[in-house]
């Protein structure tokens, strides 16, 4: 199921919701995809799955939106996971701390794979 | 080609420069003019000039307009000097001027405006229609001249226009400097006396002299203020400044950049007095304005011996004729001006002059008129006045009262004006960055706005990181409205306490005195109290709290009774900030409500300057709109041309998009520009990032990291990373030395591998 919210696309696999990340990661793109992590945290996902396989350049203040992603994430007791991030921006990624604080996924179905296992069961939407 | 033929036909009469070099007086040169119409037929227009403002070429221009109409309306300027001493002999310049000027447009000869004749000459020069009325004039001038009654005298002279036949034309007079007409000899106040002449004749007229001064000299002449009108005529603005700079360089043959353009504007105010005998003096000394330090070095030059020295220290002669009154009068201004008390007693000041009190009151009168005080009866300010002239001051105490050395008053003041510059281009350019609360809450008239535009917790929840098409819609859609008030005040909470300046700019902190519905009534007045914080992520508790209680002591403080706090900043407020401020009533917006905000209720006046010179070693792109991923493109198929690694080619394009974030972010930047400079070398790739705009403070203070730097990841601030990561990923990178703004260079150097 896809659901298309300006720009940002998102799917639901059980209660987990996938967003994807467009090309650049910037202030615009980051908001947009804050905001779409927070509906579907509203609606009752139990997990995050922000895949960046579109990526290809991402920057500071991208990553300071993500990090909020992160909290607000924690906060609703969620986890998070980013999937099918490039070598460079996992780079800057560590540079800044990132990933201390988030796990990363090869791609989305290993990240989904991994959130299976613990504990976040399949909903029918 | 009706046009252009006109202009070819377009004699320069009294014009210093051309109509085309003529720059930022449009509307007040078409005001002048139109006064001469027969509809204005004896109604009066007096031009109250700020300091230095510049009227005189004004008048000038307007004359030439008028000549060169040929219509039955016959222009007259005259301009007060310093060179007369007297009334009479002022009252018989005029004469002569005017007899000139009206013989001049009579043959229509140009010429005659400004030769040298004598009455004699002006008889002879009469046409046979003028004679007799013109004989008649001399004879009567010949017999009241030797009749030892000067008032008379004065009076006839001043009086000759409205001698003219009304077959002849309208003589149109305009008196330029009527100030300078109150330091005359001679028993008569000529300003007054002039003023009472013209204003009890059917004649048309202008008479411009300092905005403090004329006012007060027509209440004197007891003037029928129906029959007057006032223009006023401030500084240029901005963009009216940089114009004239760019003229009159280009006239003067003086080589100038952009950056001291802007900066002679600022620095002179936009006096066009001041600005133009700098510019003269630049070419007279053959210097190029490229550089602060060439700006700067003639200033100081000027400021001690040039026309700048020579326009403050003939002031100061018009207050204090001898010496030692003038010794005086420095000691107490600058001591004053310095030690920054803004509020001395009068009588405590007289107490320090040792001149009797009218001799006192008339120099307190002088500064006051010049603006270099602000004299309101039993208080002095003698804080205010033009940089320029602070600086003339401070100078010449040193060098007279203390008799300090000449050359170190000269490098101390170059090394004053040179600090100066770049804080007043900052101030200037966060100025114009500003989001012009004033401008906005003027425009406040009982429109009806979304809510959530002054509710950022609101806004968040609802719209945050929508496209900006969808969010118009869905603000279209909003049925959740809050009314404006009508706003008829707006001043900087500055004006209302002084305190004030310690935590905020001028323009970021506003009060607005408005009424609900537009209704006039006690419980309809509502006072809005507007504060931008300075902030580049959202605003937390604490610094909410402070700016909440800020802005409510003052309206304790000066007794509003019903009043509207309303915080605004960069990216908002955080979730807690924004509870409490909901609790108290306070609104809460970030910018982009605001801007929001602005295009539904009308765009405030917002002075930017559009540049389109580019150095042709440069790429120039705009800030904004994801403009950086075109230098990070760019740089992509540059560096190719070097066998980097694609890491590394990603590492600078990321470095690049950082340094177009920081300059964008930081700058202030005037013209919204970043300058880019790429250079391949056999070894390395090393670009240059440029804007212009204030430098950042962690910048140039020798405390900026040299080494990789240890982001922490724990950290609470979340942004002000970019330069952290710039050295993170590039091998060199250095702040170039600039006047102004920033220019950062970054070195990528080809490791052995990949050479």
């Amino acid at each position: 199921m896809e659901i298309s919210n300006s720009a940002v696309r998102s799917d639901c696999v059980g209660s987990t919701a996938v967003v994807y990340a467009n090309d650049y990661l910037n202030k615009l793109t980051g908001e947009k995809i804050e905001r779409e992590c927070r509906r579907q945290l509203d609606s009752g996902c139990r997990a995050l799955v922000i895949d960046f396989a579109e990526t290809e350049l991402v920057n500071s203040i991208g990553i300071s939106i993500l990090l909020g992603i992160i909290d607000v994430a924690e906060k609703n007791g969620a986890r998070i996971v980013f999937a099918d991030v490039n070598n460079q921006t996992v780079q800057l990624f560590d540079m800044l701390g990132l990933t201390r604080h988030v796990s990363l996924a090869k791609d989305k179905d290993e990240a989904l794979t991994n959130l299976s296992g613990f504990g976040t069961q399949p909903n029918v939407h | 080609m009706a046009v252009a033929k006109a202009i070819d036909n377009f004699h320069r009469v009294l014009g210093r420069v051309s109509r085309q070099d003529f720059v930022g007086r449009a509307e007040e040169l078409d005001r002048v003019v139109v006064q001469a119409n027969r509809s204005n037929q004896g109604r009066g227009l007096l031009l109250l000039m700020a300091p230095a403002a510049g009227v005189s070429e004004l008048l000038r221009q307007a004359y030439d307009q008028i000549f060169n109409e040929r219509s039955d309306v016959i222009p007259i300027y005259f301009a007060f000097t310093r060179n007369e001493t007297t009334a009479v002999s002022t009252a018989i310049e005029f004469l002569t001027s005017f007899l000139q000027q009206y013989i001049a447009f009579r043959r229509n000869e140009p010429a005659l405006a400004e030769a040298s004749l004598t009455l004699q000459d002006l008889v002879e020069l009469a046409p046979s229609s003028d004679l007799e009325w013109i004989e008649q004039l001399a004879r009567l001038y010949d017999r009241i001249r030797f009749s030892n009654d000067s008032k008379e005298l004065v009076r006839f002279c001043f009086g000759a226009p409205q001698r003219v036949p009304l077959r002849a034309g309208r003589p149109f007079v305009m008196l330029d400097g009527s100030q300078l007409a109150e330091y005359l000899d001679g028993g008569v106040v000529l300003g007054t006396e002039a003023l009472r002449i013209f204003a009890r004749s059917r004649l048309t007229f202008v008479i411009a002299g300092l905005r403090r001064q004329i006012l007060d000299a027509a209440h004197k002449a007891e003037c029928d203020f129906e029959s007057l009108d006032t223009l006023k005529l401030e500084q240029l603005n901005d963009e009216e400044g940089r114009l004239l700079v760019s003229r009159v360089a280009q006239r003067q043959q003086v080589p100038i950049s952009r950056e001291a353009e802007d900066l002679i504007v600022q620095q002179f105010g936009g006096s066009p007095y001041l600005i133009s005998i700098f510019l003269q003096a630049a070419r007279e000394k053959n210097t190029a304005l490229i550089s602060y330090l060439d700006c700067e070095r003639l200033y100081v030059d000027e400021l001690l011996g040039g026309h700048l020295y020579h326009h403050y220290e003939r002031l100061l002669e018009e207050m204090g004729p001898q010496l030692e009154k003038r010794m005086m009068i420095l000691r107490v201004l600058w001591e004053t001006a310095a030690s920054e008390e803004r509020a001395v007693s009068t009588e405590a000041w007289r107490k320090r002059w040792h001149v009797s009190s009218s001799d006192f009151e008339t120099v307190l009168h002088r500064l006051h008129i010049q603006e270099f005080v602000n004299w309101n009866g039993p208080i002095v300010d003698a804080t205010t006045g033009p940089q320029t002239w602070k600086d003339f001051l401070k100078a010449q105490y040193r060098l007279d009262i203390l008799g300090e050395p000449r050359a170190l008053v000269v490098a101390d003041a170059l090394s004053d004006s040179l600090k100066r510059a770049p804080h007043t281009m900052a101030s200037h350019y966060r100025h114009l960055a500003q989001l012009e609360l004033r401008g906005l809450t003027a425009q406040f008239n009982c429109q009806r706005v979304p809510a959530a535009l002054l509710d950022y917790a609101s806004f968040k929840e609802r719209y945050k990181g929508q496209d900006h098409r969808d969010l118009a819609s869905a603000l279209d859609a909003d049925t959740d409205l809050i009314k404006l008030p009508q706003t008829v005040h707006v001043a900087s909470s500055i004006a209302f306490n002084r305190d004030m300046r310690q935590v905020a700019d001028e323009e970021k902190c506003v009060v607005v005195h408005s009424f609900d519905d537009g209704v006039y009534k006690d419980a309809q007045e509502v006072i809005w109290l507007v504060a931008e914080i300075d902030s580049k992520l959202e605003v937390g508790l604490d610094l909410t709290e402070i700016w909440y209680e800020r802005l409510d002591s003052l309206a304790r403080l000066l007794g509003f009774r019903r009043y509207q706090v309303w915080l605004i900043s960069n990216e908002g407020f955080t979730e807690e900030a924004s509870q409490i401020l909901l609790k108290r009533n306070a609104h809460s917006s970030s910018k982009q409500q605001l801007e929001l905000l602005v295009g539904r209720i009308g765009e405030p006046t917002r002075q930017r300057v559009e540049r389109s010179d580019v150095d042709e070693f440069l790429m120039v792109v705009p800030m904004g709109e994801d403009n950086e991923l075109i230098a990070a493109s760019t740089v992509e198929h540059i560096a190719r041309r070097l066998p980097f690694h694609p890491g590394a080619i990603n590492q600078i394009k990321t470095a690049i998009v950082e340094a177009c974030i920081n300059a964008a972010e930081h700058s202030f930047s005037p013209d919204r520009k970043i300058y880019q400079r790429f250079r391949v070398e056999s070894d390395k790739l090393v670009v240059t990032i440029s804007s212009r705009g204030i430098l950042p403070t962690n910048i140039g203070s020798g405390n900026e990291q040299t080494t990789r730097p240890e982001i922490n990841p724990t950290t609470e601030e979340r942004r002000g990373w970019g330069l952290r990561l710039i050295r993170s990923l590039m091998d060199e990178v250095e702040f170039e030395n600039v006047d102004e703004g920033t220019s950062l260079k970054m070195t990528k150097y080809l490791l052995n591998g990949e050479n």
